[in-house]
C-alpha cells in the first residue's frame, strides 16, 4: 500500500514537473513598460516632466535618465530620481521645451541586479 | 567577468545549500538515530565530526564565494571591471544602498550566527540548542538568496507569489541536495563498522531520509512550477531561446537525478534492513554511489541555475523556430482540447510510472505502462494533426515595434510604396499589376490575415511566399520597416472584419483597435493608458459638436464610471474648434490628429451615419459594435453590464511592447 502512495506521489510530482516545464522563466531584466509622453508619440504641448515605467523595480544609485534635444543638448534639469512611492517609476524634470524632436536615454538596474539601457523620442507640437 | 560571476554564484549555492543541508541533516535525521541506537553504536560519534568538518568547509566556501559574488555584481551593475568596482567603491555602493546589499550583509549576519552555533555546540551540554539555533539561522540565510533574485524585482502580488515560489524552491534544493553529502557520510560510517546495529541504524536513516527527500522533492517542484506559472513563458520561448534551452537541459538533469533517487527508495532502501549482514553492507556501497551520482547532477544542476541568472538581455531576444509546422490551439474545439489535455496528462503519468516501477524492478507492471503510453502518444498525434499550421523560423517573434499609431502611420507609406502594386491600395489584392499575375495577390482584409501570427507575415515580407508569387523585401525594407508595414495591414484588416460585429458582447477577440495618442483639456492620453483603468467605449464620429448620444452619455457618467468603463469620443473627419466643445464631464472628447484620423475612420462603415460605438476590452480589441442607424444603442444599465463582463475576461494574448533596447 505505502508503495503504491509512494509511486502515485512520484508520478503527480513528476506531470507536475513536466506541466512545469512547458513554461520559461523569463522577464529578468527591467524593460520599459511605457512611458509618459508615451514612446514614439507627437504632443501637442510641451510636457514637464519625462516619466517611464518600468516591469521591475529600480536601483536608485545605478539609474539615470536623460533627455536631449536635435542638437545633443541636455534639456533635463539632471534630478532623475525613482518616484518616491512607485520602485518602478524613473522621472526627470524638463526645461520649458520649443517644439521639436526629443530622445530620451535611460540606463537603469533592476533591483535583481541586472543592468538594462534604451532610448526613444518623442515630438513636441506640429510635428 | 560573466565566467567569475557564475563560478560565484554557483560556488555559493552550492555552500549556502549544503550548510542548510547539515543542520537539516542532523535535526530530522541523524539526532533521531542516534537517540536510538544509543551507546553500542559507535557510528554516530564519528559522523558527528564529519559534519561539523563539512559545515566549517561549507561556511568558509559560502563567505569567499559571498565577497565574489558581491564584488561581479558591483562591476556589472557599475559597468566597471572587476578591479576597477573594488578600488573605486562600487562595492561599497552595492553594498550600503541597494536591495542585493541589503540581502547581502542580512544573510552575512546570519552566517556568524551559525558559527558560533557551531562552537558552542561543541560544549558539553549544548549540542541540542545549538543544532536547532543553527538551522533556525540556516534556513533564512538559504532562502534569503531569493532576495537577489527576479520574484523580489517584480512589482505586485504576482511579484510576491514569485518570490514565495523562489523560497520554497531554495528550501526544497537544502533539504534534497543538501543533505545527499551527509547521507553519504553516514552510509560510509555504518559500512566501516558493518555490524548488526550500524546496518539496523542505517537503515532508519535511510527510511527516514526518504521521507525527507519526497518533502523537499515536492517543495522543489511545487516553487519550481510557481514561479515559472507566474512568469508566464511560452513554448517557443523554450524551445527557441538560450535561455529556454539552458532550462531545459537544468529539467532534463534534475528528472536523472530524480530516476536515480528513485532507485534508492523503491529498489535498495528496503532491502538494506532486510538483507544480511554482508548483502546489506553491498546494498550500502549501492546507495552510497547513487547517493553521489545524485549530488553531483545536483552540482551540474547548480551550474547551470548559475549561469541562467546571469544571461544578459540580448538572449531575452526572439525564440527561433526549429520546426517546420506549429500547432494552432485556437482552432481546435473544446472536445478536442479536453481529449488533448486528457491524453496528454495519460501518457505523462504513464511516462512517469514506467520509470518508477523500472527503479522498483517491477517490470510486468512497467510493460503495461508502456503499451500506456503509446496509445496515448497515438491517440495525441490523431488530435494534432488537423491543427498542424506551417510555420517559420520567425513564427513566435514578438514585433519589435509596437502597434500603435507612429508603427502604422510609418508602414502605410511603406505599403503605398511597395505593396500597392500588387495588394491594392484598399488591400484587397487588386492593385494595377495583380491582373497580370498567374498567382492572384492575396486579400490583406479577409480574416486569414490575422489567423496567421505576426512572425508568419514577417517571414512572408521578408522572404517571400508562394515559390517566388510574391518577392521577399528582406533586401530592400529594414526590419523595423517589415513590422511597420505588417502593423498596418493587420490595423486596416483589423478595421474591415471589425465591420461584421454586432451588438452583442462577441466571445471572440478579433479586432484590435491600435494605441494611439490624443489631447483633451490639455490632458494627454493614450489608449492603452485608459485600458489599463478597464474597458473603454470608443466613439468615432464625424459631427462636430458632438450630438445628444455624448450629452446622454455624460448624464449617467457615474453609472459607467462606477463600472470602469471610460468613454472617448473621438471626431475623424475634420479639425474641432477647441471653443465649441460642449462642456462634458465623463466621455473625453477630442479630435485625432490627422495622422492617424484615416485608421480610426476605417474602423467606420459607409452605413453608419452620424457615429460608430465600439466597445473594447481591456486588449483593445473590439468585442460589441453599435451605430445610431440601427436603433439599438445600449442604455447606460446595458452598458455598465457589458462593462463589468469585460473586466472579468482575460487579456486576450496582448502584442508584445517593444523592448527599447
Amino acid at each position: 500500500m505505502v508503495a503504491v502512495m509512494r509511486e502515485t506521489i512520484l508520478a503527480a510530482s513528476a506531470a507536475v514537473l513536466m506541466a512545469s516545464a512547458s513554461i520559461e522563466p523569463a522577464q529578468a531584466h527591467a524593460f520599459l513598460d511605457h512611458a509618459s509622453p508615451a514612446v514614439g508619440s507627437a504632443v501637442p504641448t510641451a510636457p514637464a516632466t519625462v516619466a517611464i515605467w518600468y516591469t521591475q523595480d529600480l536601483e536608485p544609485a545605478f539609474s539615470s535618465l536623460t533627455v536631449t534635444n536635435q542638437a545633443g543638448q541636455r534639456v533635463d534639469l539632471g534630478n532623475a530620481q525613482i518616484a518616491p512611492a512607485q520602485p518602478n517609476e524613473l522621472q526627470v524634470g524638463l526645461k520649458p521645451l520649443p517644439p521639436g524632436t526629443y530622445t530620451v536615454t535611460w540606463h537603469v538596474v533592476s533591483v535583481d541586479t541586472h543592468p538594462t539601457q534604451g532610448t526613444f523620442t518623442f515630438t513636441v507640437g506640429g510635428g | 567577468m560573466d565566467l567569475f560571476l557564475i563560478a560565484a554564484r554557483a560556488v555559493h549555492f552550492a555552500a549556502t545549500i549544503s550548510l542548510a543541508g547539515v543542520f537539516v541533516f542532523e535535526c530530522f535525521i541523524a539526532a533521531p538515530v542516534s537517540a536510538r541506537a544509543g551507546d553500542r553504536n559507535a557510528v554516530p560519534a564519528r559522523l558527528g565530526r564529519h559534519l561539523v568538518r563539512l559545515a566549517v568547509i561549507s561556511l568558509a566556501l559560502l563567505l569567499v564565494s559571498g565577497a565574489a559574488w558581491l564584488l561581479a555584481i558591483a562591476s556589472n551593475m557599475s559597468g566597471q571591471p572587476l578591479a576597477a568596482a573594488l578600488l573605486d567603491g562600487a562595492w561599497l555602493i552595492v553594498l550600503t544602498q541597494t536591495r542585493f546589499g541589503e540581502a547581502w550583509l542580512v544573510r552575512v549576519g546570519f552566517a556568524a550566527a551559525i558559527a558560533i552555533c557551531v562552537v558552542i555546540g561543541r560544549r558539553r551540554g549544548w549540542a541540542v540548542t545549538a543544532r536547532w539555533a543553527a538551522l533556525l539561522f540556516a534556513l533564512p540565510l538559504l532562502a534569503g538568496i531569493a532576495w537577489a533574485g527576479h520574484g523580489a524585482a517584480t512589482p505586485g502580488a504576482a511579484g510576491d507569489l514569485h518570490l514565495a515560489g523562489d523560497i520554497l524552491h531554495l528550501l526544497g534544493a537544502g533539504g534534497w541536495l543538501g543533505t545527499l553529502l551527509p547521507f553519504t557520510l553516514l552510509l560510509i560510517e555504518a559500512r566501516r563498522d558493518g555490524d548488526a546495529p550500524s546496518l539496523a541504524s542505517a537503515g532508519r536513516a535511510a527510511r527516514r531520509f526518504s521521507v525527507l527527500a519526497f518533502v523537499s522533492v515536492a517543495l522543489l517542484l511545487f516553487g519550481g512550477f510557481v514561479n515559472t506559472w507566474f512568469l508566464a513563458g511560452t513554448v517557443p520561448a523554450l524551445i527557441g531561446t538560450g535561455y529556454g534551452r539552458l532550462l531545459l537541459a537544468k529539467i532534463t538533469l534534475f528528472l536523472a537525478t530524480l530516476v536515480i533517487a528513485a532507485v534508492n527508495l523503491l529498489r535498495l532502501s528496503p532491502r538494506v534492513a532486510a538483507a544480511g549482514r554482508g548483502a546489506g553492507a553491498r546494498v550500502l556501497v549501492w546507495m552510497r554511489r547513487n547517493a553521489l551520482a545524485e549530488a553531483a547532477l545536483g552540482l551540474a544542476v547548480l551550474a547551470i541555475v548559475a549561469a541562467l541568472g546571469t544571461l544578459p538581455p540580448g538572449l531575452h531576444a526572439e525564440p527561433g523556430w526549429p520546426f517546420p509546422y506549429r500547432v494552432e490551439f485556437a482552432g481546435l474545439s473544446l472536445a478536442v482540447k479536453v481529449a488533448f489535455a486528457l491524453s496528454l496528462a495519460a501518457g505523462g503519468a504513464a511516462a512517469v510510472a514506467t520509470v518508477a516501477l523500472a527503479a522498483a524492478g517491477r517490470y510486468r507492471t512497467m510493460a503495461a505502462c508502456i503499451a500506456t503510453g503509446i496509445v496515448a502518444a497515438g491517440v495525441l498525434w490523431l488530435l494534432l494533426r488537423p491543427a498542424l499550421e506551417p510555420a517559420y523560423p520567425t513564427s513566435f517573434y514578438a514585433p519589435a515595434e509596437p502597434y500603435s499609431a507612429p508603427s502604422i502611420i510609418a508602414g502605410a507609406a511603406v505599403y503605398t510604396a511597395n505593396c500597392a502594386l500588387c495588394h491594392g491600395a484598399s488591400g484587397k489584392g487588386d492593385g494595377p499589376a495583380a491582373a497580370g499575375l498567374p498567382v492572384h495577390p492575396a486579400n490583406l482584409t479577409e480574416a486569414h490575415l490575422l489567423a496567421h501570427t505576426p512572425g508568419d507575415l514577417f517571414w512572408w515580407v521578408g522572404n517571400g511566399k508562394g515559390n517566388g508569387a510574391m518577392p521577399g523585401f528582406a533586401a530592400t525594407l529594414t526590419p523595423a520597416d517589415r513590422w511597420d508595414v505588417i502593423n498596418f495591414v493587420r490595423a486596416r484588416a483589423a478595421a474591415v472584419l471589425s465591420h461584421d460585429i454586432d451588438a452583442t458582447l462577441s466571445g471572440r477577440a478579433v479586432a484590435q483597435v491600435p494605441d494611439f495618442a490624443f489631447e483633451e483639456g490639455g490632458t494627454q492620453h493614450t489608449l492603452n493608458g485608459l485600458l489599463r483603468n478597464g474597458p473603454v467605449l470608443l466613439i468615432l464620429t464625424d459631427e462636430a459638436p458632438p450630438g445628444g448620444r455624448l450629452t446622454a452619455l455624460a448624464a449617467v457618467g457615474h453609472t459607467l464610471t462606477e463600472a470602469d468603463l471610460t468613454i472617448v469620443a473621438l471626431e475623424t473627419a475634420s479639425a474641432v474648434d477647441e471653443a465649441s466643445r460642449p462642456n462634458l464631464t465623463a466621455p473625453l472628447f477630442a479630435t485625432a490628429a490627422s495622422a492617424i484620423a484615416p485608421i480610426l475612420a476605417s474602423f467606420r462603415s459607409p452605413g453608419d451615419g452620424g457615429e460608430t460605438e465600439l466597445l473594447l476590452d481591456r486588449g483593445g480589441f473590439v468585442r460589441a459594435r453599435w451605430t445610431a442607424v440601427n436603433g439599438n444603442l445600449p442604455d447606460a444599465a446595458r452598458l455598465a453590464d457589458f462593462a463589468k463582463t469585460l473586466a472579468r475576461l482575460p487579456v486576450a494574448a496582448p502584442s508584445h511592447p517593444g523592448h527599447s533596447e
